[in-house]
């Protein structure tokens, strides 16, 4: 297929809009990037006296402190276990439904789409607030299933909408074409069906490890004082502890989302993850 | 100053795309009033030439004039050209009327007005029962006619056609561009219009321009292009040749190092010799609906000859003539016999 | 590949829709549905008619250690503790921060999301796909951090102030304001907005763009008269998504916002945790719940006026 090379000949050129775009560019880059980088050279920094440019000195030793306390290994260890049990269990749960709104009609289909939706616009806390006194009698407060649970819930949208447009985009007559060849159901689910899908599946799992990984206010809502996970940990964190400790415990947060990203980069701007917002 | 009774001149164009030099140096000129075809195979720079009469891309060399003006640098938004596209492009989100009222809104015309010159092209395209219906309702053809109507309604000074029929089944196709050529006979307005099936090219146009790989190899009437083609190219891309490599003289091929060019048309069987006729076996016929196409074994070269009369069958022996025969060198037509 | 993509998608789902109803789709499709329901339905449910003064069953131990509970006094219910916050003198200007942030917030997101978007499409090249790249950088950073790393940006001795002290210049504390807020809501919503409305103003085809430049139609012109109607949906999405999220958001308010007056979203939890008031911090989310619904009507409207539209309906 062409792609877009045929740019479109619209008059903006002229140097007073290049002037502006440049301006706007310098912009973002300070307002989006400005606080992440102003951050992360905190964790590196002995003290820092206002108003110099510079820390006053640069040392490693924040990053010591951050390992040597218990109760923040504690909280990267409880992370790393829950937000990948989370993908597993979503995944589980979701992508066999994602197949099915692709692939098959059925009863309540569009109210189970929609209804996913309207679940998404109950404010979070006051979702949690819920959930927390659901999980009083349930026994699940302070729980490690407790807080899987809330941390599933944010990620059933992204596991069910992005596949099913994934799903959706693999065209039946590849299917049917393999089917004609002999392929047994399974292989051709396996072989095609799934390949071809595989973007959009990457993404959604992406993005839910994202969402699990980063989840705090429920975590902290329904896990303290009992779990702590590394994004609640930094509200008790910044209120107890130098910005550089806090700087250090951020820089570790971000590490996973940044590989996740850098390698499903491709496909999120691709068009996957916008794709599955729109109800079909 | 150019000549202000040309309704366009393309003057010297290149235009480079990617690294590659797309069109070559172009020059066409186009009366007023004129349907012109650029033809060409896929590739050749046919949708990228109408682009630039349109302004979409802007020439790295070269003049557009347009009616006597010169456009080369201002923005299609400024052009007074009008371009119907090969997916005719309509606005899915508006009705017919709105799509056809939309470039006459821009112009800041009153509603009154603006509603009396829509129906009025609306009934020119004959759609005036479907200027309520959006673009997702109507066919194919229908379609088109609203791209037409659209384009029309601008009153431009030459209309632009890219492929406009490319879309439509083959019978729709014939008559739309009847319904095309008579009106714009009616209306006399300058057109051109890419299009890469020769049959359209011939039966619609006052002239076509052949291309090939961003130049044109020959802007003739269809006639001419078809009884005088200038170079091999055009030859075999215009109708059916025979080509044969040798010489050509008294009616027959001879050794040589040049090209013979034959229209099968130009070839004609018979049982019984007449003058500058040579004996010829019949090999196969093969029926092409409304004639056949029979193949020749002679003594000099082997000929197909289009046959709608007196067909003989494969194995009948006779005699074979060639009423003309086109014969180029370098692949520039040196003479024809 | 994005256009191919949606035609493909939109085909595949429009098959689907025309199918007869599968008993094995159905049951594929039920357990995420269950778990919504279990854990997103039932206790909105069960916090519902505790917020209406239903205290026993699942709400018995919630309604022993909470305070200030209300107590059904009519066949329905009670109406008291809606009444309690309402009249709690710190809730209207709760509410009103609310409403002010999200509507700055989302009028601004929606702006520069539209801004980037259009020069994308237009203009493409290196510029535009650096920066979207910068734009969805927040995606991809925890709420927290980034809340914890704009508040750093524009505190007392964040580097605002320290760049504009080299110049003599006192820029404002923005730390603990409204302002900051915004920003801060602003900097999460971005990336979301920005992808779905750059991929709908992607899908408008160029032919029909062009077609508009040809009748003589402005830059503006066919953005207002063209882009804009043919990327509706998207559109409504991301602003319907952008305000619902930032009505409800918690940790950008928390790290950023003053401590009085705050987002209703922080005072959910103020009440649920610090007061110790359960019910009346769940009648505040109920009271968000019922604006962001109405959000949510609009997005629900375009999605149905866009299929009328494409004669779906
Ligand atoms: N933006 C571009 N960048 C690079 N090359 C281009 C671009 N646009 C067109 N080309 C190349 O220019 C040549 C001519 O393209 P053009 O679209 O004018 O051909 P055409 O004669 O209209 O062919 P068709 O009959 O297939 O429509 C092609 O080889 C094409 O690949
Ligand atoms: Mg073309």
């Amino acid at each position: 297929m062409a792609k877009r090379e045929n740019n479109l000949n619209l008059q903006t050129g002229s140097l007073v809009t290049r002037f502006f775009i440049g301006v706007f560019v310098a912009f973002m880059a300070v307002f989006i990037l400005g606080p992440l980088i102003w951050l992360a050279l905190q964790a590196f920094s002995t003290t820092w006296t206002f108003p110099n440019l510079k820390p006053d000195g640069w040392t490693l030793v924040w990053w010591k402190r951050v390992f040597e306390t218990p109760s923040m290994v504690e909280a990267i260890r409880n992370s790393f276990i829950t937000a990948p049990i989370v993908v597993l269990v979503s995944a589980v749960i979701c992508l066999p439904a994602a197949y099915a709104a692709a692939r098959y009609n059925y009863l309540g289909r569009r109210v189970f789409l929609i209804g996913m939706f309207a679940a998404n616009s109950f404010p979070k806390l006051g979702l949690f607030a819920s959930i927390a006194t659901l999980f009083y009698t349930l026994n699940l407060m302070g729980t490690m299933v407790g807080v899987i649970i809330i941390q599933l819930l944010g990620t059933i949208i992204y596991m069910t909408w992005i596949p099913a447009a994934a799903f959706a985009a693999v065209p039946k007559n590849l299917e049917e074409a393999a089917r004609d060849a002999g392929a047994s159901k399974f292989r051709v689910f396996r072989g095609i069906t799934l390949r071809l899908a595989a973007p959009g599946i990457l993404v959604a799992m992406v993005m839910s490890f994202i969402s699990a990984f980063d989840e705090a206010q429920g975590t902290y809502l329904v896990g303290s004082p009992e779990i702590f996970t590394m994004p609640t940990e930094m509200y008790s964190l910044v209120l107890t502890y130098p910005v550089q400790i806090a700087a250090v415990f951020s820089i570790l947060l971000a590490v996973p989302s940044v590989i996740l990203i850098g390698l499903a980069r491709k496909h999120i701007i691709g068009g996957q993850l916008a794709e599955g917002f729109q109800i079909k | 100053m150019s000549n202000a009774t040309h309704g366009l001149e393309l003057i010297g164009l290149t235009k480079i795309l990617g690294g590659r030099v797309i069109i070559d140096n172009l020059n066409l000129t186009v009366e007023k009033g004129e349907m012109v075809s650029l033809l060409g195979p896929s590739g050749c720079g046919k949708t990228t030439t109408l682009r630039m009469i349109a302004g979409f891309l802007i020439p790295e060399k070269g003049t557009v004039n347009v009616a006597g003006k010169d456009v080369t640098n201002l923005g299609p938004e400024k052009r007074p050209s009008a371009m119907v596209f090969q997916n005719y492009a309509l606005w899915p989100h508006m009705t017919v009327f709105k799509n056809v009222a939309y470039p006459l809104k821009i112009r800041k015309m009153g509603k009154a007005e603006i509603e009396k010159r829509v129906h009025e092209v609306l009934e020119v395209v004959n759609l005036m029962h479907h200027k309520d219906s959006r673009p997702g309702q109507i066919s194919g053809g229908e379609q088109q006619r609203v791209a037409l109507a659209r384009a029309l309604v601008q009153e431009p000074d030459i209309l632009l056609l890219d492929e406009p029929l490319s879309n439509l089944d083959a019978k729709l196709r014939v008559k739309v561009r009847e319904d095309i050529r008579d009106l714009q006979r009616r209306l006399g307005i300058t057109t051109v219009i890419v299009t890469h099936d020769q049959d359209e090219a011939l039966s619609i146009s006052d002239r076509i321009a052949v291309m090939n790989e961003g130049r044109i190899e020959q802007f003739s009437t269809p006639q001419d292009l078809y009884d005088q083609p200038a170079t091999e190219y055009v030859a075999n891309f215009i109708g059916s040749l025979n080509r044969i490599e040798g010489g050509y003289a008294d009616g027959q091929v001879i050794p040589g190092n040049e090209v013979v060019g034959i229209r099968p048309e130009d070839v004609s069987f018979s049982k019984s010799q007449v003058a500058g006729s040579y004996p010829a076996t019949v090999e196969l016929v093969v029926p092409r609906g409304h004639f056949h196409e029979v193949y020749l074994k002679r003594a000099d070269a082997s000929l197909r000859a289009f046959v709608s009369i007196d067909v003989p069958k494969a194995g009948d022996i006779g005699f074979a003539k060639v009423s003309k025969a086109l014969v180029y060198k370098d692949g520039k037509l040196v003479r024809t016999a | 590949m994005t256009t191919t993509n949606t035609v493909a998608t939109k085909e595949g789902f429009a098959e689907v829709k025309a199918a007869k109803l599968s008993t094995l789709g159905f049951f594929m499709a039920l357990p995420p549905v269950l778990v919504v329901i279990l854990f997103v339905g039932l206790p909105i449910f069960v916090a519902f008619i505790f917020s209406i003064g239903y205290t026993g069953g699942p709400n018995r131990v919630i309604s022993i250690i909470g305070q200030d509970i209300y107590k059904k006094d009519s066949w329905w219910g009670t109406a008291d503790a809606y009444l309690a916050v309402v009249k709690d003198p710190r809730f209207l200007p709760d509410f009103a921060l609310t409403m002010v942030v999200t509507f700055v917030s989302t009028l601004v997101v929606l702006t520069m999301a539209m801004g980037m978007g259009l020069y994308q499409r237009i203009k493409g090249g290196k510029v535009a796909s650096v920066l979207s790249m910068l734009s969805l950088v927040p995606l991809f950073v925890p709420v927290v951090i980034a809340a914890y790393a704009i508040a750093q940006f524009y505190n007392g001795v964040g580097f605002m102030r320290t760049f504009m002290a080299q110049f003599g210049i006192e820029f404002p504390v923005i730390t603990a304001t409204r302002n900051a807020i915004i920003i801060g809501t602003i900097w999460t919503s971005l990336p979301f907005a920005i992808l779905m409305i750059t991929s709908g103003l992607q899908s408008v085809p160029n032919a029909l763009i062009e077609t508009a430049q040809d009748a003589g139609a402005s830059f503006m012109r066919i953005v207002r008269t063209i882009l804009i109607p043919l990327a509706f949906v998207p559109i409504v999405i991301a602003g319907t998504f952008t305000a619902i999220g930032i009505m409800g958001s918690f940790t950008v308010p928390l790290f950023l916002g003053p401590n009085q007056p705050t987002m209703l979203g922080v005072e959910i939890s103020n009440f649920f945790t610090a007061y110790n008031r359960p019910q009346q911090s769940i009648v505040m989310a109920f009271i968000i719940f019922a604006a962001a619904s109405g959000i949510a009507v609009l997005y629900i409207w375009a999605n149905i006026r866009s299929a009328k539209q494409s004669g779906r309906i």
